[in-house]
């Protein structure tokens, strides 16, 4: 059976930055910086890898052969974020991991690699990357994650292919310069049409036995803006770029760019249509695909460009993203520590979520030898229940202002889940009018501690709202 | 068939540090000043200690695991000396210890003492800790006040009691206490605070605002137990004793297992009725005196009461405010400020409290004495609401 996409999923962080507030702000400097639309926003306790998960989680009902995942931003320079992703995902740890880094192109690299493989993979890109406050890229790049399963019988089959690899400097980033370092547009689109974009997308087509004008729609991760419409007018191509949805909603997602801009593609296609994406980043991956029938998930990629909360305020853009330190006082001291002997032990049921069923029918987390459960009085082994995915209601809740968190205030209380399992939770994601007891709340992965010192994390979950309030106008 | 504490062990003296931001005094300063009191007011001579209980919650802050931080302010002459921690409930296990060393006949006179030098962290409210346990894999750290306010919420929704009036209850409570604290020369903070000010104080912890909270502080206080028999030996013809102590833990029930409220603690229900019954108090609302509960925050000793039985379920905002717990009142609770005045050194707060009880018992509280006392009730509370440690301790006279 032919291999394709059978899934895809998206995830944004809850954060919009509202570009226009931001840029007016900087008006005194003369700085270029993008100034319409909104700029997705990772929490303090969100990273490539977490939104990698979110992006992942819907397509996991099933383990997968492989679970691949791309990103220029990983925390972990030497820790697999897809082997942290597995535990998290409580996939079996017979599942292939690979992570693909060091390219924008990696994510379109990873899903080709797929592709012409066996099938039954998963291929996630996430970022949450650095910039330098008044860069154009402070406000151009987004956080995000976009993930894709692919298999037999999918609803888009890679009809051709084609790469090219070509070391073009359009931008870099380093252990010494970790923000990005930019080089001319102009420069970096006329080459990047005339020797990378433009060949690439003919000979793929070529291979997909169609003219490129038949595409009618792509998704094109630009390296600067106007890439598209250069390309476009020398290929004959009317098709919208979608890509350029996800820009100006969220942010040039890197790696995850093509992705996206791939599921709001295939949504709006048709079957029998062609779609493009393209992955760019020291080199150029075009694919063709062929609408052969419904790809689950897509569907959802618009609804969560438009959901979120709109964040005008400067300096919490500028603390959230890194780029200003502030004196939180003797308290932000606090380093929480992870003790791999610990993580050992139980760190697969923490990051999975996973508690346990008693011989009652009764549900706790953690898990002990005892059950919580009164009515039971002998030691037992529970059966593995996993939590991340059920939804939950605050039973008691406080937004504590005293303790310390990076994007205050600190909202924790107990939840309850309907199988019986009560657990102590961070809040997340905070509505306008605050938490209250006997909302309902929905499970996200993120950051539980890090330690700066050590250069270390632990992740757990944290109760959300169920559903985000649709954004207006920037 | 055991028998409990009930007149088995006589408190022969206690002393009490001066509480609050002791700059000039480490945590050895603290114990020194509250021992020299007790040994005075025992009669005793410290060599006549034979074993010791030192209580002392947060290790790492200026004090130092082990007993030997005791033993060594104290120059105790090489007798038993144990260390307990067991939370806010520290101050009372140390008691617990010692009494049982009595009660069980293994010495003569032992000593609890309990302290916590909390000043020297740089900053107001209680340490944050971590040791890289499999808590910290998942449980949320937040501050004291963060888990004592979900109750306000809880209680609220549980009572169907407006947010306001309960908020005004509160309020009430840190009022009351501030008007005793005036009269507590050891007390950290002394100053009556107005209604308002209580009300519109900046939020610490929704619904907790600056004045529903305790401070912290630094001080020391102990006690020194024997039999009644050596206590009348020492010229104390009708000695205190210790009617009862309770103690109870979480099995983890309230924070892991659907049916809690969140509106009580069942740990601080299960210690009081088990001292009424061990204190042979039938009707506690007839019996006790006067109370000094772990009012850490407002709406703690708001649930506090209902939980102790003094007051019916959900009536506790409504006897608050009509004056139930005042110092007038039928049954007077903190007459010397509380935890609310005296700040909170973790590990001496029980002590404190057993001193305020003892001296009322004896007629010897000067400007806050209740009249004629027979029963006064203390009570901690350690930990978090939904994970706690609750000690109830009666005391009272041997005759």
């Amino acid at each position: 059976m032919q291999i394709g996409i059978t899934a895809m999923g998206a995830y944004l962080p809850a954060l919009r930055v509202d570009r226009k507030a931001i840029a007016r702000e900087y008006s005194w400097s003369g700085l270029g910086m993008p100034r319409g639309g909104f700029r997705a926003l990772a929490g303090w306790d969100e990273d490539s890898l977490t939104m990698a998960v979110e992006a992942a989680r819907g397509l996991v009902r099933t383990a997968p052969e492989s679970l691949r995942i791309a990103s220029t931003s990983a925390y972990y320079t030497e820790r697999s974020q897809s082997a942290i992703a597995l535990d998290a995902l409580a996939l079996p740890r017979t599942v292939r991991t690979v992570d693909f880094g060091n390219s924008r192109r990696a994510a379109t690299t990873a899903m080709l690699d797929a592709l012409l493989g066996t099938g039954d993979q998963i291929v996630v890109a996430s970022e949450k990357r650095l910039t330098q406050a008044g860069s154009a890229a402070q406000l151009a790049y987004g956080d995000g994650a976009a993930a894709v399963r692919i298999g037999e019988g999918g609803g888009a089959r890679l009809a051709g292919f084609a790469s090219v690899t070509h070391d073009l400097v359009d931008r870099y980033a380093s252990q010494d310069h970790p923000t990005p370092y930019a080089y001319e547009e102009r420069f970096v689109r006329d080459v990047a049409v005339a020797e990378l974009i433009v060949p690439a997308i003919r000979d793929a087509c070529e291979e997909a036995g169609i003219e490129p004008g038949h595409l009618t729609h792509v998704a094109v991760a630009e390296p600067v803006g106007g890439t598209w419409a250069a390309a476009a007018r020398q290929l004959k191509v009317a098709a919208p770029n979608h890509c350029q949805s996800v820009s100006d909603a969220a942010g040039d997602l890197g790696t995850a760019m093509p992705l996206y801009g791939l599921g709001l593609a295939l949504a709006a296609a048709a079957v029998g249509d062609y779609v493009l994406v393209v992955g760019f980043g020291s080199g150029v991956d075009a694919l063709v695909f062929e609408v052969t029938g419904e790809v689950e998930g897509v569907a959802g990629f618009a609804e969560v460009l438009t959901q979120g909360f709109r964040l005008t305020s400067p300096t919490r853009f500028l603390n959230l993203s890194g780029a200003l330190s502030l004196d939180w006082g003797m308290r932000a001291e606090f380093q929480q520590k992870s003790q791999a002997t610990v993580l050992e032990r139980v760190g697969r049921d923490t990051i999975g979520f996973i508690g346990g069923r008693d011989s009652g029918g009764n549900v706790q987390f953690p898990k002990s030898a005892y059950p919580v459960n009164p009515a039971l009085s002998e030691p037992e082994v529970l059966e593995d229940v996993r939590l991340a995915d059920l939804e939950a209601k605050i039973v008691s809740i406080t937004a504590d202002r005293l303790n310390f968190t990076p994007d205050p205030p600190f909202d924790f209380g107990l939840v309850q889940f309907d199988n019986g399992a009560r657990v102590l939770m961070e809040m997340v994601d905070r509505p306008e009018q605050g938490f209250a007891v006997g909302d309902r709340v929905r499970m996200r992965l993120r950051i539980k501690s890090q330690n700066r010192e050590l250069g270390t994390r632990t992740y757990f979950w944290k109760a959300a709202p169920r559903a985000r309030p649709t954004l207006g106008d920037a | 068939m055991a028998s409990g504490f009930r007149d088995k062990v006589a408190i022969v003296g206690m002393g009490c540090s001066r509480f609050g931001e002791r700059w000039e005094l480490g945590a050895d300063g603290l114990m020194v000043e509250a021992f020299g009191e007790a040994l005075a007011d025992a009669g005793i001579a410290r060599e006549q200690i034979e074993a010791a209980w030192v209580g002392n919650a947060l290790d790492d802050i200026n004090v130092g695991n082990s007993a030997l931080p005791a033993a060594h302010a104290l120059r105790l002459q090489r007798v038993p000396v144990t260390r307990v921690e067991n939370m806010c409930a520290t101050g009372t296990e140390a008691l617990r210890g010692a009494a049982y060393a009595v009660a069980s006949g293994a010495v003569d006179i032992a000593l609890a003492i309990g302290v916590e030098k909390l000043k020297d962290t740089g900053y107001g409210g209680l340490p944050l800790k971590t040791k890289g346990v499999q808590n910290d894999l998942w449980m949320p750290y937040g501050s004291a006040p963060g888990t004592f306010a979900q109750l306000a919420g809880a209680y609220a929704a549980r009572h169907g009691i407006d947010a306001g009036d309960l908020k005004r209850a509160m309020a009430h409570v840190s009022w009351k206490s501030h008007q005793n604290g005036v009269h507590s020369p050891k007390a950290h903070m002394r100053k009556a605070v107005e209604m308002d000010k209580i009300l519109n104080a900046p939020m610490i912890a929704d619904p907790l605002g600056l004045f529903d909270c305790c401070g912290v502080s630094d001080g020391a206080a102990c006690a020194i137990v024997t039999t009644p028999d050596i206590a009348r030996g020492l010229g104390k013809v009708n000695p205190v004793t210790i009617k009862a102590i309770q103690l109870s833990a979480s099995n983890g029930w309230e924070m892991q297992y659907g049916e809690w409220d969140g509106a009580h603690v069942p740990n601080t229900r299960v210690a009081s009725r088990k001292a009424y019954a061990e204190a042979g108090i039938q009707d506690p609302k007839q019996s006790i005196d006067m109370t000094e509960v772990h009012d850490c925050f407002s709406i703690t000793e708001l649930v506090i009461m209902e939980d102790l039985g003094l007051s019916d379920e959900g009536r506790a905002p409504a006897d608050i405010l009509d004056g139930r717990y005042d110092r007038d009142g039928a049954i007077p609770c903190q007459l010397d400020g509380g935890l609310k005045c005296f700040g909170h050194p973790v590990g001496a707060s029980g002590l404190r409290m057993a001193y305020e009880v003892y001296n009322q018992l004896q007629g010897r509280a000067g400007d806050r004495q209740r009249g004629k006392v027979d029963f006064g009730l203390t009570h901690n509370l350690g930990g978090a609401p939904f994970n706690s440690v609750a000690a109830v301790a009666i005391l009272g006279r041997l005759n």
